[in-house]
């Protein structure tokens, strides 16, 4: 199946407005191949699915709503929840957020290097993706760059070399060089979903660098 | 048709229509047609007022010259213009729209207009708003600036493709003193219709153009620009200086890709990506034009510099760093012959700094003495010693011709520099106002091209 079939079928299948819930972007996205922690969507009004049970302890509770901008500024994520007991509590609170349409409660991911990983539609260029340093660096720093999407996996890398950041992602000082090959396939798969039309934007952010993988912790997709 | 085969009617036209022409000499149709009086092909005053203008018998209509015409300048009134083109189908294959007054004060209808009327009647349109094209080696000048005003330079290898008027006049000014010349050079103001990669692709497949500097305001369709960008760069040297870099460099808080979309970033990240040489500002777009209408380029980035100043040599060497050229010593060889023949107080290394009590001679023994060993040469002259005489021009022409790498020059102060200057650009050798930038002339001669420019 091409990419725009999967797209297709993908868009059938999605339960929201504009802005497709993270839950799914995420299964998406792992279907494409690439990493996404382990979770499960809790419906407001639902009981916990017994799918909750299969996920490793600490997990992270998100709050889902297709209104929300920023599930962080209302408050609408809590970390560290270390049993059922306390994930039913965060569920419940997480639930009253204005808007709240669901909670997604997933296994926490360690704490690793951020990046992000975007594709737009540019007024002169058409589909674009973009690389660049994450979390507080990509207020400070601004080291981004972008490509002509789609872009294979040697683009890919050539992109992520563009970046002052690489030297980070090679190993600096000891640590270990990251997933290059990881992150190349996000960006790869990417710049090939902004270029199927479908989708106004996509925002991987953060998607956390291991030195055996990269996850995408956060996504949001747009459709056009 | 080619595109190469297509635009050739309109940058070297066997027949030339001015749409406007007037005896008056104060007037843009009376400058236009001034200019245009040596053009190589037949030549047309329009006027309905006139039986005769400056010699030539005038036409009232572009429709009652005999036979076909290959471009036609309208300067008149712009809401005049639309109805004017459409006389011109069947009779002319372009129309070159001086005339002001469309997209860019507010009036688009009008050129939506413009462009119906010039797609109905089957004519291309360059323009509107533009000065549109000087060819000199067909002596085609569009330009309604006076001579007086603006001095042409001559022919040469160097295309200009210009969106902004106002800068294509600059850079003509710049290139005419650089010693350089030109070969094409279009305006294309508004870009109703004939826009830039159009006429990049007739510049790849130009002979006479080796280097194009272009200036761009916006891009329209980023993808074909950069199609006709990537063919043209295969062939020829582009530089590509971009306008409106936007408040980019600033800490604008960001978070999402959506906003960044259309920023001067892409464009500068894409640009990159395909290897097409930018010009992060002015100078450094005509240090490049210069450097590259003069010299091929060539490969390596082991750099020598051979200075009669100190400070000029260390500022030199700071900013080959920024463009990957290494500065390694000299070889082992090289300092013996050079510390038997020079003045103890000469500094034999990288660079070799031939201090105050330079002889010009010494420069040609240096230049020889490490020749083979690195793969250009950034000599600086500073005139305000007696020792440098202007016989250094001959020497660095002579060494060029022997060693066929490429070098790159500063001179500055007083006294025969001016002279002496004029000599190394009659010999193609790129003359530069600072250290700094006789290496970046330098880096842009060993391939890099402005490419490490951050």
């Amino acid at each position: 199946m091409d990419i725009r079939q999967k797209v297709r079928q993908f868009l059938s299948s999605t339960s929201g407005g504009k802005l497709i819930f993270e839950h799914e972007s995420k299964q998406f996205l792992r279907e494409l191949g690439a990493g996404a922690p382990k979770g499960v969507f809790v419906p407001r009004g639902d009981p916990l699915p017994s799918a909750v049970d299969e996920l490793r302890y600490p997990l992270v509770a998100k709050v889902a709503s297709s209104r929300l901008s920023s599930k962080s500024d209302a408050g609408g994520i809590k970390l560290n929840i270390s049993n059922r007991e306390e994930l039913l509590r965060a569920v419940a609170g997480l639930m009253q957020i204005e808007h709240a349409e669901g909670v997604l409660a997933e296994e926490m991911v360690p704490p690793g290097f951020e990046v992000i990983v975007g594709g737009a539609l540019d007024a002169d260029f058409g589909p674009i993706v973009m690389y660049g340093l994450g979390g507080i660096f990509v207020e400070v720093f601004q080291d981004i760059s972008f490509a002509l999407a789609p872009v294979d996996e040697k683009q890919a890398l050539w992109l992520i070399n563009e970046t002052k950041g690489k030297q980070i992602l090679r190993g600096v000082r000891g640590r270990p060089p990251l997933d290059v090959n990881a992150l190349a396939r996000i960006i790869g798969i990417v710049s090939q979903l902004i270029t199927t039309g479908f989708f106004e934007e996509i925002d991987l952010n953060p998607v956390v660098l291991f030195p055996d993988k990269a996850v995408v912790l956060d996504a949001k997709i747009k459709i056009r | 048709m080619t595109t190469k085969k297509y635009l050739e009617s309109l940058f070297c036209p066997g027949s030339v229509a001015v749409v406007g022409a007037t005896e008056s000499p104060g007037k843009l149709g009376g400058i236009v047609l001034t200019n245009l009086l040596g053009v190589k092909g037949r030549l047309y005053p329009v006027n309905p007022a006139y039986r005769e203008v400056m010699g030539l018998r005038a036409y009232a209509s572009i429709r009652e010259i005999p036979g076909a015409v290959d471009l036609s300048i309208i300067i008149r009134p712009a809401a005049e213009v639309p109805e004017l083109l459409r006389q011109h189908a069947g009779k002319a294959r372009f129309a070159l729209i001086v005339s002001a007054g469309f997209a860019e004060v507010g009036e688009a209808a009008l050129q939506e207009e413009l462009v119906k009327a010039g797609r109905e009647s089957g004519v291309r349109l360059v323009g509107p708003n533009c000065l549109g094209i000087y060819n000199p080696r067909h002596r085609l000048d569009t330009m309604f600036l006076p001579h007086a005003c603006l001095k042409r330079p001559g022919k040469g290898n160097v295309a200009i493709v210009s969106q902004s008027g106002a800068i294509m006049i600059c850079l003509l000014e710049t290139i005419g003193r650089s010693g350089t010349g030109v070969s094409k050079v279009f305006n294309y103001g508004n870009a109703a219709d004939i826009d830039a990669p159009e006429v990049y692709d007739y510049l790849a497949e130009d002979a006479e153009t080796s280097v194009v500097v272009s200036y761009l305001e916006s891009i329209g369709d980023g993808r074909k620009f950069i199609g006709a960008a990537r063919r043209l760069a295969d062939k020829k040297r582009l530089i590509v200086l971009r306008a409106g870099k936007g408040a980019g460099g600033q800490a604008a808080a960001f978070s999402h890709t959506g906003r960044l979309a259309g920023r001067y970033e892409v464009f500068h990240s894409i640009l990159r990506e395909y290897g097409i040489m930018e010009a992060p500002d002015y100078d450094s777009l005509m240090d490049a034009a210069k450097a590259l209408s003069f010299q091929s380029i060539s490969t390596g980035k082991r750099l020598c510099i051979i200075t009669n100043g100190g400070g000029s040599g260390v500022l030199a060497s700071d900013e080959c760093m920024k463009h990957g050229l290494e500065l390694v010593p000299l070889p082992e060889k090289s300092s013996c012959e050079l510390r038997s023949v020079f003045p103890p107080f000469y500094a034999i290394k990288n660079p070799i700094d031939l201090t105050g009590q330079v002889r010009t001679d010494d420069y040609r023994v240096a230049l020889r003495a490490v020749r083979d060993h690195y793969d250009g040469f950034v000599v600086i002259a500073l005139t305000g010693v007696a020792g440098v005489t202007v016989g250094l021009a001959d020497i660095l022409k002579e060494f060029r011709a022997e060693s066929g790498k490429p070098v790159a020059v500063h001179i500055a102060q007083g006294g025969i520099a001016p002279r002496l200057c004029g000599l190394l650009e009659k010999a193609k050798i790129p003359v530069y106002p600072s250290p700094e930038r006789a290496v970046r002339g330098m880096a842009v001669l060993l391939g890099n091209g402005g490419q490490k420019h951050d």
